[in-house]
């Protein structure tokens, strides 16, 4: 099925081949982030995690959004989504792959990544998260592959598949859960400390993840003959809808909790993200940035006839993806860091190998994941044909 | 708490802050005892590795009311139970709490560097390695025999000298002892202090200095309230610092 990859139009080889030259960029700044160390990063003492851990924390949120997808297909039988599952599950295959190298690009000893598995330790909860997200990844490629395959052969997918498919939709809940506890079990980052991280992430994640999902359904149908079907793309739309306003509620319960309590602890975050704190504030017009896209793509979303006109959508679906990018991809992290817990400021910029990474492991992700959508778009043109 | 009850033993350490001048000598001692690198430019704080770090605490009101003060902060050794914050989220095994003596500990080799535990920790008390250790000339024969560098890419903290430890349990076994003396291992800090601000034992022998120390009506430990028990205690007679140490709550 993959040599259905190797032939394409002449744009699909010229995105490979940008996607395949910034994977290049990313991978000599790796080269170089190895032979220097992690001192070529903004990072520090105060600021431990950066744009990486940010990054990983975001696409998690992606990857695990294709359960919504999967979970209306298979529980409750939406026809519609049966032929964009596939696409759902290759989003997830590339996204975790992401998560994985920016992790493995953020660990002061790259070489020693075996030891999470040598020396297991079942009481972290990094641990448990490359549990989940090896589990989660390999049983999104074999699902995706196994079914695609048999409908290549116009033939039932095999029946030792379906409890993959099914244990596949609380594992998806699993990874984004386990990634919040990372955050949310540490003592002295009050930012982090929330009981409703897990909930967060996950309304976080089935805006943003849904929302890609549309945007790639909308590309896919331009530059292919395969159409993922304009309800399927409605009732992604009003998944991300909900998911959505769910997410800036809970972004106010946060904000209500702090304030309204007036715990110090509590609120220097919130402060420090959305004013600054003494004069520092390198956040501030991220966090500002985040609000109003969030509230905008929601208002848009809310607007039946916004909704319903595609090209509305597309820019709907951008504004959450970017919107949901900044608060996870930046500022959650980011900010659980400062202030420290002894209340003083140090501030994170990220520099420009860090940067190059960063953009090089997001092309990687991409170039998987056109790979595998061309894959599946070449199988379902074959069956159309 | 940490420290086996059948062992007896909890190392633990008192530091008495209106003894101490900020001359910085434990600082010192400690860099020197435990090979801790250093670099000609050591004025990037939040990259710098110091295992002893000392504080300057003032109170915050303008002359005549000013008051300073100075805390050495070191790993607190927490004796949370059943771990402290940072073993606790070890994906590696790489930081441990030895159960007979109270004393956390590093495993440099098997580290991997992701610095989840420098997030557990609301201290500051663990050092990632952003350079590679090295030593101008002179000094790399001068380093100590008994305490190996760390690598570039790890985490590293304050062991409470844990070689010294053995240093002097060897030496015991030797004299056909099984138990230490008050006061025959002592950390390269405490032992450099000239203001004697310094104490350290076993805070679970009711005898000990350390443990009469604890007890005292002026004794605090650092963000007391998040639970993690710390085993380095402080001693002041001033009511502004009793405050500061729990600052952020």
């Amino acid at each position: 099925m993959l040599e259905t990859a190797l032939k394409g139009s002449k744009k699909y080889w010229i995105l490979i081949g940008v996607l395949f030259g910034l994977h290049g960029m990313g991978a000599t700044a790796f080269l170089y982030q190895l032979s220097k160390g992690l001192t070529v990063t903004g990072m520090s003492r105060d600021v431990s995690w950066g744009l990486y851990i940010a990054q990983f924390t975001f696409l998690v949120g992606v990857a695990a959004s294709a359960v919504m997808v999967v979970l209306p297909y298979y529980l409750h039988n939406v026809k519609e989504f049966g032929k964009i599952t596939i696409l759902g599950e290759f989003l997830a295959v590339a996204a975790v792959n992401m998560c994985l190298m920016f992790i493995l690009v953020d660990l002061g000893k790259p070489m020693r990544m075996l030891n999470v598995i040598l020396h297991p330790t079942p009481n972290s909860i990094l641990f448990w998260d490359m549990v989940v997200l090896n589990g989660y990844l390999f049983l999104n490629i074999i699902i995706g592959w196994v079914v695609l395959s048999a409908e290549r052969k116009e033939v039932a997918p095999p029946k030792w598949v379906k409890p993959l498919i099914y244990l596949s939709i609380p594992w998806a809940v699993s990874i984004h859960t386990v990634t919040a506890f990372l955050y949310a079990g540490l003592p002295g980052r009050h930012f982090w400390l929330t009981a409703i991280m897990a909930a967060r992430f996950l309304a976080s994640a089935f805006a943003a993840g849904p929302a890609l999902l549309i945007l790639l359904c909308l590309i896919v149908r331009k530059v292919s003959k395969f159409d993922p079907g304009k309800v399927a793309i409605q009732k992604v739309a009003n998944i991300v809808v909900y998911a959505m306003i769910i997410s800036i509620f809970f972004v106010v319960l946060e904000i209500f909790t702090a304030f309204y309590s007036q715990i110090p602890g509590h609120m220097h975050g919130f402060v420090y993200t959305f004013v600054g704190i003494h004069g520092h504030g390198n956040l501030v017009p991220w966090t500002w940035a985040f609000a109003i896209m969030a509230v905008i793509a929601t208002l848009m979303l809310l607007c039946p006839p916004l909704r319903k006109n595609e090209t509305t959508l597309a820019i709907s679906c951008l504004l959450v993806f970017f919107s949901l990018w900044i608060e996870k991809g930046i500022t959650l992290v980011i900010t659980g860091f400062i202030p420290n817990p002894f209340d003083t400021i140090t501030e994170y910029v990220p520099t420009i190998p860090e940067l190059a990474i960063t953009v090089g492991v997001w092309a990687t992700g991409f170039l998987i994941l056109t790979i595998l959508y061309k894959v599946a778009v070449s199988v379902k043109e074959e069956i159309a044909s | 708490m940490s420290g086996n009850k059948s062992s007896g033993v909890r190392y633990g350490m008192v530091i008495d802050i209106d003894k101490c001048t900020g001359c910085t000598a434990c600082s010192v001692a400690c860099q020197q005892e435990n090979n801790v690198p250093f670099r000609e430019d050591e004025t990037n704080k939040v990259r710098s590795i110091t295992w002893m770090e000392i504080y300057q605490l003032d109170n915050g009101m303008p002359y005549p009311e000013y008051r300073q003060a100075y805390l050495p902060r070191l790993c607190l050794h927490c004796g949370a139970s059943p771990y402290p914050p940072c073993t606790f989220v070890c994906p590696v095994n790489a930081t441990h709490r030895d159960e007979d003596t109270g004393l956390v500990n590093h495993i440099p080799v098997r580290c991997i560097g992701c610095r989840y535990c420098i997030s557990a920790c609301s201290y500051h008390a663990r050092y990632f390695n952003w350079w590679d250790p090295k030593w101008p000339k002179p000094m790399e024969e001068m380093l100590t025999p008994n305490v190996s560098p760390r690598m570039r890419g790890v985490v590293e903290k304050c062991t409470m000298c844990v070689h010294r430890l053995q240093l002097a349990k060897d030496r015991a076994f030797m004299e056909g002892r099984s138990e230490l003396e008050e006061g025959e291992y002592v950390p390269a800090c405490v032992e450099s202090c000239p203001a004697k601000a310094m104490t350290f034992g076993n805070l679970l022998d009711p005898d000990s200095e350390v443990a009469r120390l604890a007890k005292s009506s002026l004794a605090f430990r650092l963000l007391e309230k998040l639970g993690t028990e710390p085993k380095v205690y402080y001693l002041s007679s001033q009511d502004w610092i009793h405050k500061l140490a729990d600052k952020v709550m």
